[in-house]
């Protein structure tokens, strides 16, 4: 079922099999156009209205959907579950926010986030990812804890702002920074599926044995699902140092962030494109909702929905819509029909 | 073309091939057979590099295979039809095919191949856009050979390609096998169905516990008392007098 969804939502007999001349034929303007209409009205938020809440909201939003769609290329479409996403988030705040608090520029601190993370990804990918089965899952998870604990002892005090940051503290600009980190890894994750290693990660996740035997080099594509995961992972704990006025370090380490990509990832639709998106913004609108009314108590709301959404929708948001959107129905009516006749 | 010796494999503290030495040459078809859990499919996974073996040579037109990736074994044109076929099922037939053509020298060629792999296997053609899985038995065993010939073998090894179908379906794979050693591609057969695959082969190894116990021709090993009563189901000229 999952499988079929994602392979649909992917579209890669899409990509394999349409002209440019049936492109043009077929409604497939609808969807750029109204990607452009979506991306345009984010854009434009912050002229439009002007309260703080909202603002930190759609922040909020973007850093979701940017840590959850890392999260998906690497399960989603490679099939390896990572349970340390923390860890990757966690260095990408680390690094990115004591450059940038000791001086250095702040789009090539935002950067090295990124790269430290993929550096420490590397580290756990090469022997781990030898190995089949759930070495690597457990390998992440063991190695994230390590560091919260590491970075607690080692870093206890809060990390705040130097007060004169803190004086020219521009929201704004931190929403822009995210909206644009989040459409850059959207589009990472497109171009991946387009790229000519899609079939090869997708055939890593449907069998990894058969991938080797029809010539796949497995290692060589997990190590580069898990180079693009851990990068975005370290930018968007980069952009979180950037935004949190005050935090604990270790804060940026808790397994909450590998959870919380988790989480809004199977929302969505595990293994598609639109699912992270989805997931992030049902996911947030939802907690910030609960955490008013039921404060700690939300997360086990949450617990209970993802067991729920996992033998309800196993394609999650993206899931439920093609089977429930009318054209899917009229579609199923009709081969039953023609199944009737014949 | 390819030369293995003494090779050993296990899995763990079992062991499951002991000393085993075999040749291949260019364009035979050899057959291996062997009753179950001789280790015939640990043989075919060990030369596609997808086992490691614990002691011994595996050569290919004289380079060392055993210590090469299995990717790197594909691209060199060792191709493997794995037992119970391992289609990626939810995938589109034609998306299965691709992937056979995933090596750098195969992908050069991918659009003339599957041209010639669909002319094999019309049927393929009809259903290129249907999932694997939706495929008949006989149907997806297609698709595993075609996949694999989309990889451009040199040598081409099938284990178990008759498992599970009907009578009608193995004679129509025996006969795919057989044009396409005459298309020039060497063919390393594992299979049960031993009278059908003795009849195809130029020579065959018999495999038992780990260890090749026989080896001769085709039309030879048909025609041994011993062959015959352990895998052709005869049972000796002594024991049906007695009875």
């Amino acid at each position: 079922m999952m499988r079929r969804i994602v392979m649909r939502r992917i579209g890669m007999r899409d990509v394999a099999m349409t002209s440019p001349a049936a492109l043009t034929r077929s409604r497939a303007w609808r969807g750029p156009v109204l990607m452009a209409g979506v991306i345009a009205l984010a854009a434009l938020v912050p002229v439009l209205i002007d309260k703080q809440d909202t603002l930190n909201l759609l922040f909020l939003i973007c850093l979701h959907i940017t840590l959850g769609q890392s999260w998906n290329i690497l399960a989603g479409f490679a099939g390896q579950t990572s349970l340390g996403h923390a860890a990757f988030f966690g260095i990408g705040a680390l690094v990115t926010r004591t450059l940038w608090l000791n001086g250095m520029f702040f789009p090539v601190a935002f950067l090295l986030s990124g790269l430290a993370a993929v550096a420490f990804a590397m580290l756990i990918g090469v022997p781990t990812f030898r190995l089949r089965g759930a070495y690597f899952a457990i390998g992440t998870l063991g190695i994230a804890e390590v560091l919260r604990i590491t970075v607690s002892q080692n870093l206890p005090l809060i990390s705040t702002m130097p007060a004169a940051e803190i004086a020219a503290y521009n929201l704004t600009l931190r929403y822009y920074v995210a909206l644009a980190l989040a459409l850059t890894t959207i589009g990472a994750a497109a171009l991946l599926l387009r790229s000519s290693w899609s079939l090869g990660i997708l055939a890593v996740r449907e069998d990894e044995e058969a991938a080797q035997a029809t010539g796949v080099n497995v290692l060589g594509h997990k190590l580069l699902a898990l180079f693009i995961s851990s990068f975005f992972a370290g930018l968007a704990g980069g952009l979180f140092a950037f935004q949190q006025i005050s935090y604990y370090p270790s804060a940026a380490f808790s397994p909450v962030w590998t959870f919380d990509a988790l989480l809004i990832t199977f929302i969505g639709g595990l293994g598609t494109i639109g699912g992270p998106v989805l997931g992030a913004i049902f996911f947030i609108l939802v907690r910030q909702r609960l955490a008013v009314t039921l404060v700690e108590v939300h997360q086990i709301v949450f617990g209970i929905l993802f067991i729920l959404i996992v033998l309800v929708f196993p394609g999650g948001l993206m899931g439920a819509w093609d089977r429930l959107r009318p054209r899917a129905i009229a579609e199923a009516l009709r081969s039953r029909r023609q199944l009737h006749k014949s | 073309m390819l030369h293995i010796e003494k090779v050993a494999a296990a899995y763990g503290d079992v062991q499951a091939l002991w000393d085993v030495s075999l040749d291949v040459q260019v364009n035979e078809i050899v057959v291996l057979i062997g009753p179950n859990g001789a280790g015939k499919t640990t043989l075919m996974r060990t030369i596609a590099g997808l086992h490691r073996p614990r002691s011994g040579r595996i050569l290919f037109e004289g380079t060392a295979l055993h210590t090469v990736a299995a990717h790197q074994i594909v691209e060199r044109g060792i191709i493997l039809v794995p037992e119970g076929r391992r289609l990626f099922e939810g995938m589109t037939v034609l998306e299965n095919l691709q992937l056979g053509a995933y090596t750098r020298r195969a992908k050069q060629q991918r659009d003339k191949t599957l041209r010639h792999v669909l002319d094999i296997f019309p049927l393929l053609a009809e259903r290129r856009h249907d999932r694997a899985s939706s495929l008949s038995g006989g149907q997806q065993q297609m698709l595993a050979i075609g996949r694999a010939l989309m990889g451009l073998p040199r040598l081409l090894m099938l284990d178990e390609p008759s498992l599970g179908l009907a009578p009608l379906i193995v004679r129509h794979i025996f006969e795919i096998v057989k044009s396409i050693k005459e298309e020039g591609v060497t063919v390393l057969l594992v299979e049960q169905n031993a009278r059908r695959a003795l009849e195809l082969a130029h020579r065959a190894y018999i495999l038992e516990q780990g260890r090749i116990v026989g080896t001769g021709s085709g039309s030879d090993l048909l025609h041994n008392d011993e062959v015959r009563e352990a895998y052709l189901g005869y049972a000796p000229v002594t024991a049906r007098t007695l009875t």
